[in-house]
């Protein structure tokens, strides 16, 4: 063992980053807008799913990712509709999110497992390598968009204060489902290339345990796209490293890491009561006119 | 008000997902006959997994059209410890006489219910206990693994292989050291290095534990994981790799090799007719225990059910040459096809668990001589040489 090898392995760890960070991109929009979207993991299950079959169907893997990414932003319609229009409880209408998606992909999923794409889906541009230079694009673009236009503003004065963004003249309703439809088309695209390009097949659960991560690295990001590249790219590499370092350490101990050290971060920042971005202030929290 | 509404939408939501993960189906015979059959069965895992579940259920879907006096039902999903009112509801609400439990964790459940329903029979898979009613198969791959071991060996350049385990367990273990003695049988200084998931289904473990791998400078995979994950993530490098449990063959013709296929229909048939012909009753099963191998056909070495060997490695394979003390010089091609016909046959005139062998630690595990008996094959927790890596539970490591 040299320690290219070493680099080379953390290089090839950051396949599995990328849908990491996509889905997370999507959940920092949902959440800066005060919507905590528990239902990330059923979204990427459900996108992965439509992904794969219309890639199948069409032999048009970008065909095949738009639709993972259309199906992702409906059904987190769902969310929105409970969470914002009828004010559900966040945590619970996420949760159940969670379940119908990855029902639903395991119901419509069944006989297309151990069909593998058409090799003819397999086309240049659409590599591994090269989606981790669109999504780094990507995140920089959503970072600017959030911080320095008047719509990003807007989200972030609505996750924070809504009685206040809404007494601003901003339509608080409309960003929030914006906001979750959004998130929900990043999670969904997430998923999809995980069934069309990293690992081009479907099997019921493949994505399986990917949105739990991501839930992690929003914290861990501190609801920055910029931080969000970090997390996820380190979060990978520890996820290969554990099975490199399998000899010395547990690997359950490694598995787990990435939410010890979400603990970890949250820890230190309220011991030390850093000057760090927390949570927005209204997130979980439903917005009525009036209150 | 809004309360009710959202109550209303809660339980919609719930109802939704009831059915869309507990989903059980029953397929009605198409003839009625005089006497009909109707057996349950339980599976641990969704039959999308295309490994495990998806195996037994393709079995399932066999024996129904074969016999038109078979009715079959089955409940998927169902969680270890949860066996037990499942086999109520199948017997009682679904009017099961055969019931088949399918995980190793089903096995006291299947048990209790067994003495709480004598008049029914049941057949528990990969276990040990067994009653008057109940049964126990298995269909083991370790002949098959060796015959992977030999191809293998003679196909990696850097003499590192990798292999991706699910749990450190005897049945699991079997499997490696069965593949790492096919390894060392043609090529006595190759190694063989392990990884564990910890999952029987984990495709992103199993993808970024070959990754690792690959760093580490290994050129060739088997695994035992339920999803083509291994095989895809070699093909990406360009690196041959072994199928396991499904055909893997069209996941990446150029690189899938060979590989381990399993036909559990050669159980079910044989069990649903003897019980249907009256030879096993609730009587008579306490003795009654299949153990399948290559000479049952329960499982077949190949990249695709009929394809041994990817004839695209057929060259490579034949190049390569081993001196055997009984057959003399051989290509591995011709070695790996003369193992395969000694072990189809019905005296299996070979095993790879044939002494003298010893562990990575010197010692001598299986005497000159002597053949492994199938409970020391259930139990082995030893790992022989060439075996590289973490290996929880080693006897006389600490």
């Amino acid at each position: 063992m040299n320690w290219q090898s070493w680099l080379i392995g953390i290089f090839r760890s950051m396949g599995y980053g990328t849908p990491l960070l996509i889905a997370t991109l999507g959940e920092i929009y949902s959440e800066r807008s005060g919507v905590l979207n528990l239902g990330v993991e059923g979204v990427i299950a459900f996108g992965a799913f439509v992904g794969f079959a219309i890639t199948f169907q069409t032999s048009n893997p970008w065909l095949g990712l738009m639709s993972a990414g259309l199906a992702g932003g409906l059904i987190s319609l769902i969310h929105a509709f409970l969470s914002i229009t009828l004010r559900a409880n966040q945590v619970i209408s996420g949760l159940a999110l969670t379940m119908i998606g990855t029902g639903l992909a395991g119901l419509f999923g069944r006989g297309w497992e151990g069909t593998p794409l058409p090799f003819l889906a397999r086309r240049i541009l659409l590599t591994q390598n090269n989606f981790i230079f669109f999504t780094l694009i990507l995140a920089l673009l959503l970072w600017f968009f959030l911080f320095k236009t008047r719509v990003g503003i807007s989200i972030r004065a609505t996750g924070e204060n809504p009685a206040a963004a809404d007494a601003s003249g901003i339509n608080v309703w409309r960003i929030r489902y914006w906001c979750v439809f959004v998130g929900g088309v990043l999670a969904g695209i997430a998923g999809g290339y995980v069934s069309i390009i990293y690992r081009p097949a479907w099997t019921e659960g493949t994505t399986g345990g990917m949105g739990w991560l991501v839930i992690a690295l929003t914290i861990f990001s501190f609801w920055n796209p910029i931080w969000a590249i970090l997390g996820a790219y380190f979060f990978s590499a520890i996820f290969h490293l554990s099975f490199r370092l399998q000899a010395w350490i547990a690997p359950e101990l490694l598995k787990s890491s990435p939410y010890i050290l979400t603990i970890i971060t949250l820890f230190f920042i309220g011991i030390l009561k850093l000057k760090i971005k927390k949570a927005p202030a209204a997130l979980t929290q439903p917005y009525e006119r009036g209150e | 008000m809004k309360n009710k509404t959202l109550f209303l939408v809660m339980a919609l939501l719930c109802a939704i997902l009831m059915v869309a993960s507990v989903a059980t189906k029953t397929v009605e015979a198409e003839e009625k006959t005089l006497k009909a059959l109707k057996a349950g069965f339980i599976y641990v895992g969704p039959p999308g997994d295309y490994g495990w579940t998806h195996a037994h259920d393709e079995a399932r879907k066999i024996c129904e059209t074969f016999f038109p006096w078979l009715k079959t039902i089955y409940v998927e999903s169902v969680p270890e410890g949860q066996a037990g009112s499942v086999i109520d509801r199948l017997i009682k609400e679904e009017g099961c006489q055969v019931i088949f439990t399918t995980s190793f964790g089903f096995m006291d459940e299947t048990l209790e219910a067994a003495k709480k329903y004598p008049e029914k029979i049941f057949a528990h898979c990969s276990g040990f206990e067994r009653a008057p009613n109940m049964a126990t198969f298995m269909a083991d791959f370790y002949q098959v693994y060796y015959l992977n071991g030999l191809i293998a060996g003679a196909l990696t350049k850097t003499g590192k292989i990798g292999y991706i385990g699910a749990y450190p367990i005897p049945e699991v273990k079997r499997h490696k050291n069965a593949f790492d003695i096919g390894v060392r049988e043609v090529n006595p200084t190759a190694e063989v290095h392990v990884r564990w998931i910890n999952a029987w289904f984990d495709p992103d473990a199993a993808a970024a534990a070959t990754e690792s791998l690959i760093a580490e400078g290994c050129d060739v995979f088997a695994f035992t994981e339920d999803s083509p994950a291994v095989v895809q993530t070699a093909a990406k490098y360009g690196f041959p790799s072994f199928g396991h449990y499904s055909p893997m063959y069209k996941f990446a013709p150029d690189y899938v090799v060979s590989g381990q296929i399993v036909h559990w229909e050669v159980f079910y048939l044989d069990f649903l007719a003897k019980v249907y012909a009256g030879l096993y009753t609730n009587q008579n099963l306490e003795n009654v225990d299949y153990w399948l191998l290559l000479r049952e056909g329960a499982v077949e070495v190949g990249a695709e059910p009929g394809m041994v060997i990817n004839p695209i490695y057929e060259e490579a394979l034949k190049a390569v040459t081993v001196d055997d003390s009984l057959l003399g010089k051989i290509s591995v091609y011709d070695l790996c096809l003369k193992r395969l016909k000694q072990m189809s046959d019905p005296s299996m005139v070979f095993d790879p668990f044939e002494g003298p062998i010893y562990d990575r630690n010197s010692l001598l595990v299986v005497p000159e001589g002597t053949r492994l008996s199938v409970s020391e094959l259930t139990a082995i927790e030893w790992a022989v040489e060439g075996i590289v890596g973490p290996w929880p539970g080693e006897p006389g490591v600490e």
